[in-house]
Order: C-alpha cells, then structure tokens, then sequence
C-alpha cells in the first residue's frame, strides 16, 4: 500500500502533470495554427476583433444569461468557482508544492475549502440530476457530460476524508490512495475531454468568426462540386 | 486511412515523445543521474551505436555517389538522392547523439580551433564536419529543386550546385575514406583493452571495407523498405547489382579479418570455448559470411525476400561489430558491468525515429524518389471546428498533426512516469548506514602528569601490555567501517563523570522503552540528516483514523510535521535531563549525521571541560589528536586478519 501511494504521488502523478500541461499547450497551439491557416486563405480578412474580445468576455461570464435556468446557472457556478480554487488554493497542497518545488502562494482557510469542497461534491451530483431530468439537455447530453462530474467529484470527496479523518469510516491509506489516484485520472481526462474548455474557452468566439472566413469564390466551387453552377446555394 | 506509412509514423512520433523527456532529464540532470554510463564505461551504447555505427550506416552516401559519378555506372542514378538523403540524416544523427554523450557538449566546436595534430579523434572531428557540410551541399539541390525556391537568386546557386557536384563527391569520397577507417583506428591506441579477436593492427581497413559493403546494404535496405511503405514497386534488377558488389565486398571483408588473424596467430582464440569466440563467430557469420555466400546466388538476390534477409543480416551484423569493439569486447576493470540503462536505449532509438520521420517528410515533399508518391498521404488544406474529437471526415492536413501531436505526448508521459526518480529530482546523496560499536580489550595508561592526556590502545599482542598500564574494555567507533577508527575508553569516562549518574550526559534522547540508547540508533546516516520518526508504527499505535486528532489538530491548515503536536508531550521519558548538548526540539524529525553528532557531543563537552578548568584537563583535550590516533587505525588493520581466523575458527 505504501509502494503504491508512493508510485500514485510520485511518477503517476508526473505522468498525469506533463499529460495534462502538455495537451492543453497542444490544443491551444493547433487552434491558433488551425486559425491562422484559415486567415491566411480567407477571401475577406477583415476581422471584428473589438467585438470578438466583448463578445469573449460576455461567455465567460455569462450573467445576462443566468435567467434563462436559474437553478442549473447557479449550480454551474458553484461547481465551477470550488473545483477550480479548492485544488489550487488548498493549505495541504501549497505545501506540497513549497516541499517540492520550493513554489507558494497564499492559502484558503481550511473552512472555506471545506465547505467549497462539500459544494463541488453536492453541485456536481445536482449537474447530473438537472442534466438528465429537463428533456432538452438529455438529448444533447453525451456520456461523457453525465460521467465528468461525478467523476471529478471523487478526488473532491476522498480529499475531504483524507482531511478529516476521524469522520473517515475507511482506512486513511486506501482513501489517501483513491484520492491521488482519481485526481490523476482527472488531470489525464482534461485534454482528452470537454474539460480542456479550460483553455480553449477564450478562443470560441474568435474561432466562430473565422469559420466564416471562406476562401475566395468558396460559393461558387460548391455550386461547381454540387452542379448548380450559377443557381443560388 | 491507417495506411502502414500512418502506423509506422504513430509509432515512430510516441519514440519521438520519450526521447524528448529523456533529453531534457539528461540535459538538466546531468549524465551520472541519467544512464550507466561512468568513469569506468565512458563509452556506452551512444558511442556503440550512434558514433560508430552511424557513420558506418551512412556510408551508403559516399558509396553510391563514387558508382555513379567516379565509376559512371549511370543505371544506378535512382538511389543516388536516397543514398545522400540517408547519409545526410545519419551524420546529423551522429552529431546529435555525440552532443548527449559530451559532458560539456557546447564545447563540440572546439576542435575547429583547437588542433590537436596528435589525435585521431581531431581528424575524426574535422572529417566528420567537413563530411557533413559536404553532404548538405549534396542534398541541397533536391530542396531547391521545390516550386517553393523557384527564384533566381535560388535558381544561380542551385546552378552552381550542379556545376560542383563532381569536385563535391570527390571530396566527400576522400573525407568518407579518411574518417570510416580512421574510427577503427581510435582503438590502435588501446591493444590490451581490445579483445584479440576484434583488434587487429589494420582495424581501419576492417572498418572501412565493412563500411563500404554495409553502406551498398543499407541502401538496398532502404529501397525495400520504402518500397513496403510507401507501396511502389521495388528494381530488384538494379538492387541484385548491389547486392553482387555487396557479396563481393563482404567476401574480402571476411578474407581480410580472418586472414590478418591467421597470419598474427591469433585465429586459434577464435576456436575455444568462450563466450567471446561464439560472438565472434555469430558476428562474422551474420554480418559477413552469410550474406555473402547468399547474395552470390542469382536467385536469391534477384528476389526480394532473398535481397531483404541479406540486408537485414548485414545491416545487424555490422552494428553489432561496432558495438562488440566499442563496449562487448572492450576490457573493463574486474567487477565493473555496463548494460545501457533504457535512457540510453531511448535517447538512440529517438534519434533514428526522427531521423526516419525527416526522411518520410523529405520523401512526400520533394523528390528523391523518381517514383511519384501515393497521392492519399499528400495533405490537403481545411479547417475544423471541435477541436476535442478527431473526426474521420476531416482532411489528413487537419488530423495528422492532431494524430502525432497527442501521440507525442503520450510518449513524453510514459517516459517521465518510468524515469529513475534522480533523472526527475536531481541526484540524491549516496546513503551511508552506519553500524553499531564494537567493544574489544585494551589498555590505558594514566598520566600522571597534570596537562597530558591518558594514553590508551590495543592490546596488539596477548601478554604485551606495556607497563603501568591497566586492561580496560575500549569501543571501537568506526561508523562507516572504513577502518579509520577512533577508540573510546567509556569506563574511563564514565568513572570521570560521575558513574551510572553521568549516562546523560551523552545519551540525550532514548528511543522508546530503552535505557541509554546506542548513537547509531537514530544517528543513522554517516554524513547526511536521517529521518527518525515513524509515522506508519504512529498509526498503527495511536488506533488508525481516530488517533491522527491526537498529534494533528484538525484546526490547523496543514497536517504536517511543523504543525503536529510536539514529541516531548509523550515522549518526555525519552529526554534525559542534563545533556552536554542543547536539549532537543519540541518535534524530532531527522537526526543529524552520525560523524556531526559525534563531533558535536565529544568536541562541545572537551571545549567546555579544559574551559571551566583550564588546570585540570590538558589543552590538548580541544586537539583533533585527542581523540584521533593514526597509529590505532594502522593496528587495527594489521589486527583484523587475526579477528576473522579467530572468528573462522
């Protein structure tokens, strides 16, 4: 047991590190290649920058948006703001890298990770809930839109036994071992999955806009592949 | 789509991705944190492999080009370009594996400036350099002759080019010669470290007429090879050409090697039974004897099976002959082994995968093969939306990277999980265990003399105790038992200080239910801090989950060592009251270095004692020579033959 937790903290944990830093580098860098490739083929090159930028700014934080589920808005919200300050701004975790890397940065208090942690745990069950229970999201959801969020909250949940543990009804080893091990599975999910919106989210509306950046006379070579040559498309 | 050229690129890319983690652990960590190489074995498998047979499997370039342009056997022009492209690529590979086997490899300039008329390997530097401009001047009409260069300033050099071809391969046939003979000729210098077998006194010309018949197979390798995967049809015709010239070059490789033997007298050594006669035996036959015996038969090398078998063998063969000089056949001192750690063997395959993946890049865009290529590998240009999935509908342009880049990846993943922890974090301190005391007779002789220290010693001799000396049990503290020892005469001082009462006075902290702990007990390292607090027996003893409260407190942020709950509010049994050293701290994490806490108790406690009374204890108390005594360690040596018989008997 003790080989193994070693072994999932140790090189399992690199491994996942690099996969996940590298995959994300690597999707930005073949969105902004894709991008550029687009550009510079493009019959009209014109781009509304200014307004891609608003428009950038106005999805990440979608307020106007919020009315239209209230409940499923505020649960994403909620989901979102713990799972991404809880593993960044744990104490535990700080030092873990101050112990590694000699790096630190200023912690959350142990309440407000508790109780941040507990919001991943329950926001995440309720996504799934809501998710499956309104007819419209069901048939747009994938698997992988049901099984993310659970799966994210199992380091939420054995982080917060191996925090605790005298409410801790398992063995610490094995929990403090699913806890490493689940988080590194996450962090090797992040560039295979949706969750790599993480860094490809600011550059939806720049690619949305280039997407209709078509080649010059691309109109008329469809009509051409299509044969109605000069007919209206 | 999964073309065999796709699975052939996949797998090369994920060869790609672990070599390049490896190399940044070998270039941040260093050589000794990353491979077996040593000062013993300075010459490993980079050398082996990608030194010498590199430059011995690039020797199809010079081979190829003085058939056509020396010989002018013009049927031959269609491998020409593969055979410099392949050259081309094998010296940059060359150069590469070189700079990670360089202790300092931004010094791999130095021999263009510093001379050094003396040494083969200056000459092997300069040609190899030299070769390399030479081949990149080759090669650089293929790249020019692209749509992308299709302007005059191109066009003129790309004319001048071809005017110079001839002088070119005229020069680089003089370099190739110099350099692949001048490889085996680095091990003239060593004759008693080289296995008879493989040295020989004219092992340049080995090297050489080896070089030439591997570099006609390695082009024929390569034909068939990419004939495979880039599914064009292969001129057996023309390859059973090489493949006579090859049989024939082989065939005098073999006369010359075993004919040299016989006429030194060394041939017999090839005949016993050893490991090394097999291997030599293996190595000819492979590398050698086979293939040429095979090749001279019409059918065999006018059929592809027959042609590829031969080149494989060949191409085997000769790497293993380089290999076997360079490090199996090559003396190390009794005791030391080297096998290449997998850092070595994924550093060089990472260098033939890019190097083959540049080639397959060269071959789709531009053309060095007369035959046009499958037009369903040639990209085509579009753009995609989700960038998450790959989609099969996507054009090759899109994918490929996607395809290569994720595999790439995956690669440098594996590789960082499976790294030795040093090659990650940096080399650790060798760890020192120190072991307990030992007790053995000896004698003390009091000095009467106010100032001067008792002298005391072995008993070198069963009733040699020199007078006025009384027999005494001595402890031999000798941490690392390297045999530089210091005697302690603990009665002595025990008596001095004041009898059962003084045990404090040294054994500050005890371990758990232990009286009069020894030093060594936490002590455990000879020169580096070790970890004396177990937290797994902690767990077991405190009753698992429920018991961690009891040291951590659940209001502290962290539970960490700084945080827990001191030692002492257990533990106060274990502290002895009235230490020479300063009393412990509150949390006993790790224990400071056996020779540190030695100099630490016996040097503070000497210091203290000749300071409170300078009349009493001799001023020598503070000196080195007060407690270490050069003479014991020499009696000690000459004693312990005399331990282990009496222990033996």
């Amino acid at each position: 047991m003790e080989a193994l937790i070693e072994w999932a903290r140790g090189p399992f944990f690199w491994a996942a590190l690099t996969f996940m830093v590298l995959g994300l580098l690597r999707h930005l860098a073949i969105t902004l290649w894709d991008i550029f490739r687009v550009l510079r083929r493009a019959g009209d090159k014109n781009m509304p920058y200014k307004q891609i930028a608003t428009n950038t700014v106005k999805w990440l934080f979608p307020i106007d948006k919020v009315g239209n589920r209230f409940v499923l808005s505020m649960t994403s919200v909620c989901f979102h703001i713990a799972v991404i300050l809880v593993p960044i701004f744990l104490a535990g975790h700080i030092a873990l890298w101050k112990r590694g890397t000699s790096l630190s940065w200023p912690a959350l208090p142990n309440l407000a990770s508790d109780i941040l942690t507990i919001i991943a745990v329950i926001s995440a069950v309720a996504i799934v809930i809501q998710r499956s229970m309104a007819k419209a999201s069901r048939g747009l959801s994938r698997f992988q839109d049901y099984a993310l969020p659970l799966i994210i909250a199992i380091p939420f949940a054995t982080g917060f036994l191996v925090m605790h543990p005298q409410w801790n009804p398992f063995p610490f080893n094995v929990m403090f071992l699913l806890h490493v091990v689940s988080a590194n599975v996450v962090l090797i999910l992040v560039p295979l999955t949706k969750i790599s919106h993480c860094v490809l989210l600011p550059l939806t509306q720049l690619v949305s806009e280039v997407a209709w950046h078509f080649p010059e006379n691309a109109g008329s070579k469809v009509g051409v592949a299509l044969g109605k040559e000069g007919e209206p498309i | 789509m999964t073309s065999r050229l796709t699975i052939l690129k996949s797998i090369l890319w994920i060869i790609v991705g672990i070599w390049a983690m490896v190399t940044v652990a070998r270039f941040t960590h260093g050589l000794g944190a990353t491979t077996n190489l040593s000062d013993v074995t300075p010459w490993g498998l980079w050398i082996g492999f990608d030194v010498m047979a590199g430059v011995a499997l690039a020797a199809g370039g010079f081979v190829l080009a003085a058939t056509v342009y020396i010989f002018g056997l013009e049927r031959y022009r269609p491998f020409v370009r593969p055979a410099i492209l392949t050259a081309f690529l094998g010296y940059i590979a060359v150069a590469v594996g070189l700079l990670y086997d360089l202790g300092l490899p931004w010094n791999i300039w130095h021999p263009m400036i510093n001379w050094q008329h003396h040494s083969v390997l200056f000459e092997v530097a300069m040609c190899v350099m030299l070769y390399l401009s030479v081949l990149a001047l080759e090669f650089a009409p293929t790249i020019l002759e692209n749509s992308l260069f299709d302007r005059p300033l191109f066009r003129r050099i790309l004319a001048v080019l071809k005017k110079v071809t001839l002088p070119l391969v005229v020069a680089g046939i003089i370099l190739s010669t110099l350099h692949q003979s001048s490889l085996g000729s680095l091990f003239l210098i060593a004759p008693h470290r080289l296995h008879p077998l493989w040295y020989s006194p004219i092992i340049y010309l080995l090297f050489f007429v080896s070089a030439v018949g591997l570099g006609l197979m390695m082009v024929t390798l390569e034909s068939l090879l990419s004939g495979y995967f880039f599914k064009h049809k292969v001129n057996t015709k023309l390859l059973s050409g090489l493949g006579l010239a090859a049989s024939v070059v082989l065939g005098i490789y073999v006369a010359i090697r075993v004919g040299d033997m016989a006429i030194r007298g060394v041939l017999g050594g090839a005949f016993e039974a050893s490991w090394m006669s097999t291997l030599f035996w293996f190595e000819l036959c492979v590398c050698a004897v086979i293939p040429a015996i095979l090749l001279a038969i019409p059918r065999i090398r006018r059929s592809i099976a027959g042609l590829g078998l031969c080149s494989g063998m060949t191409v085997f063969g000769m790497v293993m002959y380089r290999i076997d000089v360079c490090i199996v056949a090559f003396a190390r001192p009794e005791g030391f082994s080297y096998f290449p750690h997998w850092t070595e063997f994924a550093v060089s395959l990472g260098i033939v995968a890019a190097a083959v993946l540049v080639f397959i890049f060269f071959v789709e865009r531009l053309k060095v093969y007369e035959h046009p290529m499958d037009q369903a590998e040639i990209p085509t240009i579009g753009p995609s939306f989700d960038p998450v999935t790959v989609r099969s509908l996507v054009p090759a342009a899109v994918t490929a990277p996607r395809r290569y880049s994720l595999l790439f990846i995956v690669g440098a993943s594996l590789a960082i999980a499976f790294l030795p922890q040093q090659a990650v974090l940096g080399t650790k301190p060798h760890y020192t265990p120190v072991a307990a005391t030992r007790t053995i007779d000896g004698f003390v002789i009091e000095n009467e003399k106010v100032g001067e220290p008792n002298t005391i010693g072995f008993i070198e001799d069963v009733g040699a105790i020199p007078a006025g000396a009384m027999v005494t049990p001595l402890i031999i503290i000798d941490g690392n038992r390297d045999g530089r020892l210091t005697l302690f005469n603990h009665q002595g001082h025990e008596d001095r200080l004041g009898g059962e009462e003084s045990c404090a006075s040294c054994h500050h902290l005890n371990m758990p239910m232990d009286r009069a702990s020894s030093c060594h007990e936490c002590h455990r390292d000879m020169y580096e801090p070790t970890l004396i607090f177990n937290h797994e027996s902690h767990v077991r003893g405190t009753d698992g989950n429920q018991g961690c409260v009891k040291c951590h407190d659940p209001s502290s942020a962290v539970k960490s060592y700084e945080t827990a709950t001191a030692c002492r509010e257990c533990h106060a049994e274990s502290i002895m009251s009235g230490p020479v050293i300063a009393d412990p701290e509150d949390r006993w994490n790790s224990a400071v270095g056996y020779m540190a806490a030695m100099h630490g108790l016996c040097r503070q406690c000497h210091i203290n004692k000749a300071e409170m009374t300078p009349g009493e204890f001799p001023v020598s108390l503070q000196d080195c020579r007060a407690c270490h005594n050069a003479n014991h360690t020499v009696i000690f040596s000459e004693m312990i033959p005399r331990v282990k018989n009496s222990e033996s008997q």
